[in-house]
């Protein structure tokens, strides 16, 4: 049974995390080791982590709290006190990792900063993250998702040809994004440490993850000249490679190579158009982009979208519908590879949250639901037998 | 880091290869094996001014080896094989049925009875199982599919895209933590193993906010669940640029506080005692609903300013801002100067282009950015000569069509 325990089935079972942040950048990466089979303590103040109150809620529980935190415990500490401060150290002491998104400067005046925890803990993987980074002219400066959408670049990419800028209207992804790039980043380190036995500080910010998910269009950018720019539905690296109105609905195709061309061509019954040289290439296919479109759109208008779905399927070009919750939450290609987790919790309900990214075949991940706040902090703190012995104990209905 | 770590790469695109290009910049040596008409974003629009090379190819292929397969790939099988053999990590994005008429299929029972220790990472647009798993997929078409295009412009309108291609580059990201996850694991007992990522489940994956929001919510309310049919979200207009703009953290929990000196110091002093700013400040100091009825109210103000001298005025006041700019102004600016996030690597014929640095910094670790792009086919000798591929037994390769030629060999 994938264990409620330390040492879950992932292959990071055995390591421990401290994880102090909150929101969604730094809580996400908590999530993402713990699904990776760390055991994952999540630290929250009295007052709780913001996004316990933001909208929707699911029977009063914040759904965003709830699919941030996953595969984490929960205690509460009150790191402005100095008993609860020296409690988070002493944990600190038993980590392998520890995650903090804390404003600039708060870090220092709560002493949990990277030279006062290395003193402890030096075989600790030390994770900040930040919005601009923590050196520079902002490194000060507030931050968010929408607004690094807008300093990134990230939203310039996005809207109909022509207009100037659209941000994309599902917020958190950057946060996640940011998450990921953490991820991969506290891995690293933690490989590097097998090597030294020395762990380290390790500084990530959303702009840094922002422009690594734009790793294509800053390519572009710096090898090419090129200036990301809405284009609809279309991309610049490639054509044909957009949304299509078919009969009824838009049906969405990629054609990567010439090879998948000419049997574009077929699956369209269009013999001429593999032959036309302006399309031969890639190359001539995206400077001939407007010629191109003006030969294929009457034809996907003429059948609808299911047909073009099967003939390009059998193909074998890359073509799909668009999708909402309601549509995609049952589908079997969903459920068969687990991308949606359904988790039933103790106090809020089934609720569904993003399934694993990574599926190992011999150390399986699993999702599992969030402890409830406070909920682990006697069993923790009775783990360290310094603190047990100091006198909180008073504060154990905390 | 990953010196000494050995990469066999036999993918395309962008997933696959930005894995393997951030564990080369972190010290492992990749091999590229590449078809005989090469990785497709070799054809990717736009190239580099210097040498023709398309600019994402080159990004994503910095410091590897290519070896080139010929067009009868097949015959290439023991060759492909013995790299296995001897590599630490596998990352594909090939069929299995490819991969089975190569001799390496089901990265297979014999390769792991060779190579126990190998890491395998199997990337698929639309998941290694289900009735779709055999199907083509592509950036495009799984943004569509995980609901990710609904977000952006109208229902009445035709469909956009992100710009960003955020389920390759964000599948190739999870796969760098694949294997790194992997090896730690194989340091503890001894075993590599297979992991399979998929484009489709990296947008599921990263959709967990609005997943559980829209799960079974107590009230139908607020962007994560109305995000979809809510206006395009173009910001604020000022003089020049639009901006986006908060006050009281960053969704708003302070309260009103900042925003009534940045009112006073901006010129919005009717705002203060306009009923429709409400008096807690957390729907109408740039967030909530209430703040798409009261946008023209701001811009009618905000004309006054240009964008960047508004974003100072609001952070004075312990607002969150920024304008909405081009990656071309991102990456000229002060704050990415100051972050080194640009760095400049050496081309193979000469001359130097810029590229963008490992996205996070270590306080020990200095990762060397790899240089030099390979073109298709170019360490094809070299990689069999390591393999023990030599002389006739290489030229038999070739003949056979299990290797493509040299370019100029002929």
């Amino acid at each position: 049974m994938p264990g409620k325990e330390r040492g879950a089935g992932g292959p990071l079972a055995g390591i421990r995390v401290l994880d102090v942040s909150i929101m969604a950048a730094g809580p996400w990466t908590g999530a993402l080791l713990g699904m990776l089979g760390a055991e994952v303590i999540k630290v929250e103040p009295p007052a709780g982590d913001g996004t316990r109150w933001v909208m929707p809620t699911q029977k009063g529980m914040g759904t965003n709290f709830i699919s941030m935190n996953v595969n984490k415990k929960n205690m509460t500490l009150d790191l402005k006190r100095s008993d609860d401060r020296a409690a988070a150290l002493a944990l600190l002491g038993t980590c392998d990792v520890f995650v903090q998104n804390f404003r600039g400067g708060v870090i220092e005046r709560l002493k949990l900063d990277y030279e006062s925890v290395r003193a402890v803990s030096p075989r600790l993987i030390y994770c900040s993250i930040s919005g601009f980074g923590e050196t520079g002219p902002l490194s000060k400066a507030g931050c968010a998702d929408p607004i690094m959408q807008a300093f990134s670049g990230f939203a310039r990419a996005n809207g109909a040809p022509g207009e100037g800028v659209e941000a994309f209207r599902f917020t958190g992804f950057i946060d996640l994004t940011t998450a990921a790039v953490a991820t991969e980043a506290i891995l690293a380190a933690l490989l590097e440490r097998e090597q030294t036995g020395a762990g380290q500080k390790v500084e990530i910010s959303m702009l840094e993850a922002a422009l690594e998910i734009q790793y294509t269009r800053i390519a572009e950018l710096l090898g090419a000249g090129l200036v990301p720019v809405p284009r609809g539905s279309a991309s610049p690296a490639l054509a044909p490679d957009r949304a299509y109105a078919a009969l009824d609905r838009y049906i969405f195709l990629t054609v990567h190579s010439d090879h998948e061309w000419s049997k574009f061509c077929a699956a369209i019954e269009q013999p001429t158009l593999a032959a036309d040289p302006r399309f031969l290439t890639n190359q001539s296919r995206v400077e001939n982009r407007e010629a191109l479109d003006a030969a294929i759109e009457p034809v996907l208008q003429s059948r609808p979208a299911i047909w073009w779905l099967r003939v390009l399927q059998r193909h074998g070009v890359a073509a799909g519908l668009a999708h909402d919750f309601e549509t995609f939450r049952h589908h079997a290609q969903v459920i068969d590879n687990e991308m949606i987790a359904r988790l039933d919790t103790l106090h809020w309900g089934e609720i569904s949250v993003g399934g694993v990214p990574w599926h190992f075949s011999r150390t399986p991940c699993v999702v599992r639901p969030p402890a409830t706040p406070g909920e682990n902090s006697e069993e923790i703190l009775a783990g360290l037998p310094t603190v047990a012995a100091s006198g909180r104990a008073g504060r154990s209905d905390a | 880091m990953l010196d000494g770590v050995k990469i066999v790469e036999f993918a395309e695109g962008a997933a696959g290869p930005l894995a393997a290009t951030r564990l080369a910049d972190l010290g492992a040596a990749v091999i590229k094996i590449e078809t005989a008409d090469g990785d497709w974003m070799r054809e990717a629009v736009p190239a580099m001014a210097q040498d023709g090379m398309s600019a994402s190819f080159f990004h994503l292929n910095r410091g590897k080896r290519s070896l080139a397969l010929g067009h009868r790939p097949e015959e290439a099988a023991p060759l492909l094989r013995a790299l296995l053999a001897s590599a630490d990590v596998f990352i594909t994005d090939r069929a299995a049925d490819e991969l089975e008429r190569l001799g390496i299929g089901a990265v297979s029972e014999e390769i792991y009875a060779d190579n126990p220790r190998l890491v395998s990472v199997h990337i698929s647009p639309l998941g290694r199982k289900g009735p779709m798993a055999r199907q083509r997929g592509s950036e495009l078409t799984t943004q569509a599919m995980a609901g990710y295009t609904r977000y952006l412009g109208t229902q009445e309108q035709p469909p956009l895209r992100l710009g960003a291609d955020v389920a390759s580059t964000g599948t190739g990201i999870f796969a760098a933590q694949a294997v790194m996850a992997a090896l730690y694991r194989r340091n503890r007992d001894g075993r590599g193993q297979r992991v399979d990522l998929s484009l489709l489940n990296s947008l599921l994956s990263m959709k967990s906010i609005h997943l559980a929001a829209q799960s079974d919510p107590d009230v139908y309310s607020g962007p994560r669940v109305g995000g979809a049919n809510n206006p395009p979200e173009r910001g604020w207009k000022t003089a020049d640029k639009p901006i986006f703009f908060a006050f009281g953290g960053s969704v708003g929990a302070e309260g009103r506080a900042g925003w009534v000196d940045f009112a006073q110091e901006a010129g919005l002093t009717r705002f203060l005692d306009d009923p429709r700013f409400d008096k807690t400040g957390r729907t109408t100091t740039g967030h909530g609903i209430r703040v798409h009825e009261l946008r023209e109210e701001y811009e009618k103000e905000f004309a006054r300013f240009p964008a960047e001298a508004l974003v100072s005025l609001i952070r004075k006041h312990a607002g969150n801002a920024a304008a909405y700019v081009s990656s071309d102004e991102t990456m000229a600016h002060p704050q990415t100067a100051a972050l080194g996030i640009v760095k400049e690597v050496a081309m193979r014929g000469g001359g130097k282009t810029r590229v963008r640095a490992f996205p996070a910094r270590f306080s020990r670790m200095k990762p060397p950015l790899k240089d030099g792009t390979p073109h298709l086919g170019e360490h094809t000798e070299a990689i069999a000569a390591e393999a023990g591929i030599t002389g006739p037994a290489f030229a038999k390769m070739i003949d056979s069509g299990g290797l493509l030629p040299r370019a100029g060999n002929a």
